[in-house]
């Protein structure tokens, strides 16, 4: 590997490191979400600065060009982590159907003059309100 | 069934899932209520941007409408979460376009008191009214010798959503029901948890206003997704459903 790409990339994965420290602590990132990506940008900082893990797995996959096993870790890695999003997704638009439907149910029964005048939602008790207001 | 024990009166839902149908309400509700037997009407209106909710406060029915468009599986499910909620004991789809004719609504009705758990109103017994493009009518066959294949019933029209429910199927509905292009799949839930399904015939009209919600760019994504949730469904493992007092 070249040294100048090597400072490249030294530099690259500790911006991108820093990006993110700082993305959580201005909270734009959430800690939980946000873990991943800390150590994935940290595992860069790590392979940058010592590529000799790197030569060892492309030793043992017998693939040529050393950066080719990077790209196949770190495409597996992306694989997962999109992966890991999706379902992510899928549970929020779940979450929030069910959100929605209970919201447009709940709304109706609020508007319904049934059960506002025959059978109110609230009922008034005079003992609670006056415990309140003490 | 209740009234085959205790021999009350069902009590029967019709739900009306509706986006953008403020042209098409007024006749439906109309024909509503010239429709004989007992039934309470609830429109889901999906977020329309339209005057759809108005439309049903002035004719004295009752909307749910929805804060967020979430589509037309999300807007039934919400009607058969009613059904459920408020212990109707059948539920009857029916599209908010004018396409389904009220006046099979008894028939419906007597059906799922007989005993079956999900009734369909089929445009392909009697083949009369409106039957669809023949492309569509492809596609329907299709999806009705899948059907057959998979659960072994005949189904003739598995795309229709002029359709009656029990209790037991409201319960799993409400539960449970896909978010775009639900009838196919819902069917062979029904069948895959030994369910019984019947069908009626009954006569469709082209629709009055707008457009339907399939369009020929949907409709390979619609072949591709029903199909692989037909399957998926028929090899989903059977959900208790909890006998209803």
């Amino acid at each position: 590997m070249s040294s100048t790409l090597r400072i490249v990339l030294i530099t690259g994965s500790a911006l991108f490191f820093v990006f993110i420290i700082n993305m959580v602590r201005i909270k734009k990132l959430e800690l939980k979400y946000a873990l991943i990506w800390l150590l994935t940008s940290f595992g860069f900082v790590v392979i940058s600065i010592f590529p000799q893990p790197v030569f060892f797995l492309a030793g043992i996959l017998k693939v040529e060009v050393p950066s080719n096993a990077l790209f196949l870790c770190i495409i597996s890695l992306l694989l997962l982590m999109v992966f890991a999003l999706t379902i992510a997704v899928s549970r929020h638009a779940c979450r929030i159907k069910k959100l929605i439907q209970e919201l447009g149910l709940l709304k109706a029964e609020l508007d319904n003059p049934v059960s506002k005048y025959e059978n109110p939602v609230r009922p008034v008790n005079p003992k609670t309100d006056q415990t309140d207001s003490k | 069934m209740q009234d085959k024990t205790t021999g009350k009166p069902s009590k029967t839902l019709i739900i009306i899932p509706a986006h953008n149908e403020a042209e098409n309400l007024p006749e439906l509700l109309k024909a509503l209520k010239n429709t004989k037997g007992d039934f309470d009407i609830i429109v889901v209106n999906d977020c329309s941007d339209d005057d759809t909710e108005s439309v049903c406060i002035s004719h004295g029915i009752k909307v749910i409408s929805l804060p967020v468009n979430i589509g037309i599986g999300g807007a039934v499910q919400t009607g058969y979460q009613y059904a459920l909620y408020h212990s109707y004991d059948i539920a009857i789809q029916l599209d908010g376009d004018g396409q389904h004719d009220p006046g099979y609504i008894p028939f419906l009705i007597k059906k799922v008191e007989e005993g079956n758990h999900l009734c369909i109103g089929s445009r392909f017994i009697e083949k009369e009214g409106f039957q669809s493009s023949r492309a569509r009518r492809i596609g329907i066959k299709f999806f009705s010798l899948l059907i057959r294949l998979l659960t072994g019933f005949e189904i003739t029209d598995p795309t229709s959503g002029y359709r009656a429910c029990s209790r037991e199927v409201i319960r799993l509905f409400a539960e449970d029901y896909p978010k775009d292009y639900p009838e196919p799949e819902t069917v062979v839930t029904v069948l895959k948890n030994r369910l019984k399904v019947t069908e009626i015939p009954v006569v469709m009209k082209a629709r009055e206003n707008g457009t339907s919600s399939i369009t020929r760019i949907k409709c390979l994504y619609y072949m591709i997704k029903v199909t692989i949730a037909v399957i998926i469904a028929a090899v989903s493992r059977r959900r208790v459903v909890t006998q209803c007092e």
